[in-house]
């Protein structure tokens, strides 16, 4: 058994992200709203703002120019570029895609409103009438109109409350027409957009434009499709680790190629039957091997539960490798894993990469929950792994009722002294998280040595 | 999958409906086509009543539309300027070129010639209609 999970680690190590790559991509999107506002100033965007129609106008221009890069700026969050995403990680690209989509929104109803009343105001009008006026006599403004409703209905779709109420699947059906929404709009930009004439601005936009398109249709479909075709993965065997999780073990060809670490996950989509075209996050629980990759999976229902009855041989397609926690990010000292439940499924391939010098703390309601208990032993004793088991039921704290005599941060200063001498990868519960971070940072645990992956997304 | 299949359907027909809207299918060009079916001057000199020449410039089609100039020149002497098209695909641009085309023409008539300053917020048209009238005084010169 154990032979399978540990042994030579697969070839292809992909290079370890560098700072820059983060640092270059903020800069990338700092500098594209600065094109976007210099190009409205030199468009005459100040000089314009004669008299209240005229001071509407122009603000409506540059909010509706803001909001457009930002559209773009949110969808290549999402793109998966694989530079931008080894830094970051999926989870915080998606929630920095969330406030940027709301930003990009209401600049862009602001933007309708200033260019109405605007409009309005320098030829007399009704605000209703001069509405109406531009959908149906402009350029382009009718499918405009179409796009921002589309992209109405995504954003008061993804409110909290109401994506709460939606199968994930129709949410992101729903979500897909904002791309549409993004497309509609691009006609009337180009058709009665005062900063679209300049050649510096057409030449800025349309490269925007394709350029983030190239981004999706590479990044986000030709990528995944061509890996799953190249790496033909299989299901090899279904095993069962504990109580309602079980091991999937896969193969496929070239594996070595697969630019994947221990600690990174795939979107798997396994074909086995109706139901397969909804992708689920699973992390590696080993290092990846040159015949061999493993994912561990506890059954929380709707997709995690059919994980359990897939038979060897099912063909899978996935999307990935995606993750900014893997063994490379720490600073090369000791490392310290906290992690709850499941969530060790996540850094338990961490063991198999981290240098040495690990501490793992593991939270579980019960002894019997404990998955990888034979692994675990065996790191222990050959790699000198330093484990704790937290058993217990709930405390005030992300600790077990038993250990609530002190608080948190003291308990954790117990079990590893030299606490500030590690990297500390946490995974388990998001609200548990929090609180682990929270002692963390009582401790004085620099942001930087802390490497979190949130899969509530 | 068969509410998928409905989805795009009607996706598709809705987005086929609004590319069939007059506004959805190009900028300017929809307008140049209407007014120039409805006919506007062909380009040209010809004598008028009252002993000038009329100097008719072409069509020149701007991003908003399609601008014409044609200007009356008595004794070497630029003395009335009109404008036979003008682009008027919505009310914003009729509101813009009633404010920008009598400036235009003031200029013209002031500088007896091509070399205007063109009317900042309406550079389209500005532009449209030097180039016009560069056009409509060549062939007085040829």
């Amino acid at each position: 058994m154990s032979t399978t999970v540990r042994g030579a680690r697969a070839l292809a190590i992909p290079r370890p992200p560098h700072r820059w790559w983060g640092e270059l991509a903020l800069g990338a999107a700092f500098c594209s709203l600065l094109v976007v506002v210099a190009l409205w100033v030199a468009g005459r965007g100040l000089q314009s703002m004669t008299g209240p129609g005229g001071a509407l106008t122009s603000l409506g221009r540059l909010t509706g120019l803001v909001s457009a890069d930002l559209l773009l700026v949110q969808i290549l969050l999402m793109a998966r570029i694989p530079w931008v995403e080894r830094w970051f990680g999926l989870d915080t690209l998606a929630r920095r895609h969330r406030l940027v989509g709301f930003w990009s929104f209401w600049l862009m109803v602001t933007h309708v409103g200033l260019i109405t009343f605007g409009y309005a105001a320098d030829q007399g009008t009704g605000v209703l009438g001069q509405l109406w006026d531009l959908v149906l006599g402009y350029p382009g403004m009718l499918l405009a109109t179409a796009g921002t409703l589309a992209l109405i209905v995504v954003v008061v779709l993804s409110v909290r409350a109401a994506r709460r109420r939606l199968r994930y699947e129709s949410w992101h059906l729903i979500h897909l027409y904002a791309y549409l929404g993004v497309a509609l709009a691009l006609p009337h930009q180009l058709w009665t957009g005062a900063d679209f004439a300049s050649p510096a601005a057409q030449a800025y936009w349309w490269s925007a434009y394709l350029g983030t398109l190239t981004a999706v249709l590479v990044f986000r479909v030709g990528t995944p499709l061509w890996r799953s075709w190249r790496h033909q993965l299989r299901v090899t065997a279904v095993v069962p680790e504990g109580p309602g999780v079980v091991s999937v073990h896969l193969t496929g060809q070239r594996l070595h190629e697969l630019p994947v670490r221990a600690g990174q996950f795939f979107l798997w989509r396994f074909l086995d039957g109706p139901g397969w075209s909804r992708a689920h996050p699973y992390s590696l629980s080993a290092a990846p091997r040159v015949d061999a990759l493993r994912i561990t999976v506890k059954s929380l229902g709707d997709g995690s539960t059919r994980v359990a009855g897939l038979r060897p041989g099912t063909r899978v397609l996935v999307e990935g490798p995606y993750g900014a926690v893997t063994a490379d990010r720490g600073q090369g000292g000791k490392s310290l894993l906290i992690t709850a439940g499941v969530g060790i499924t996540a850094l338990r391939g961490l063991l198999d990469e981290l240098p040495g010098g690990v501490t793992l703390l593991h939270r579980v309601r019960d002894r019997r929950e404990v998955v990888f208990g034979r692994e675990l032993d065996w790191y222990a004793a050959n790699r000198g792994l330093r484990l704790f088991l937290l058993e217990g039921p709930r405390g005030p704290g992300w600790l077990p009722a038993h250990m609530s005599a002190v608080d948190d941060a003291t308990a954790l200063r117990r079990m590893v002294p030299d606490l500030l001498a590690h990297d500390v990868f946490v995974c388990g519960p998001p609200a548990w998280m929090d609180a682990v971070r929270e002692s963390l940072r009582t401790c004085g645990v620099p942001p930087d040595h802390i490497h979190t992956e949130r899969f509530a997304w | 999958m068969r509410k998928v299949t409905l989805m795009i359907l009607s996706t598709v027909a809705v987005l086929v409906l609004l590319f069939s809207y007059r506004t959805s299918t190009g900028g300017g060009q929809v307008s140049s086509a209407r007014t120039a079916a409805a006919g506007g001057s062909t380009p040209g000199a010809a004598p008028d009543a009252s002993g000038g020449t009329v100097l008719t410039g072409p069509v020149v089609d701007t991003r908003w539309g399609p601008v014409q100039v044609q200007v009356t020149v008595q004794g070497g002497k630029i003395v009335k300027v009109v404008t036979p098209q003008l682009p008027s695909g919505n009310n914003r641009d009729r509101q813009i070129n009633d404010q920008a085309v009598p400036i235009l023409v003031q200029e013209t008539i002031q500088a007896q010639s091509a070399r205007i300053d063109g009317v900042s917020g309406a550079t389209v048209t500005s532009d449209g209609y030097v180039q016009s009238l560069q056009a409509a005084l060549d062939k007085a010169g040829g």
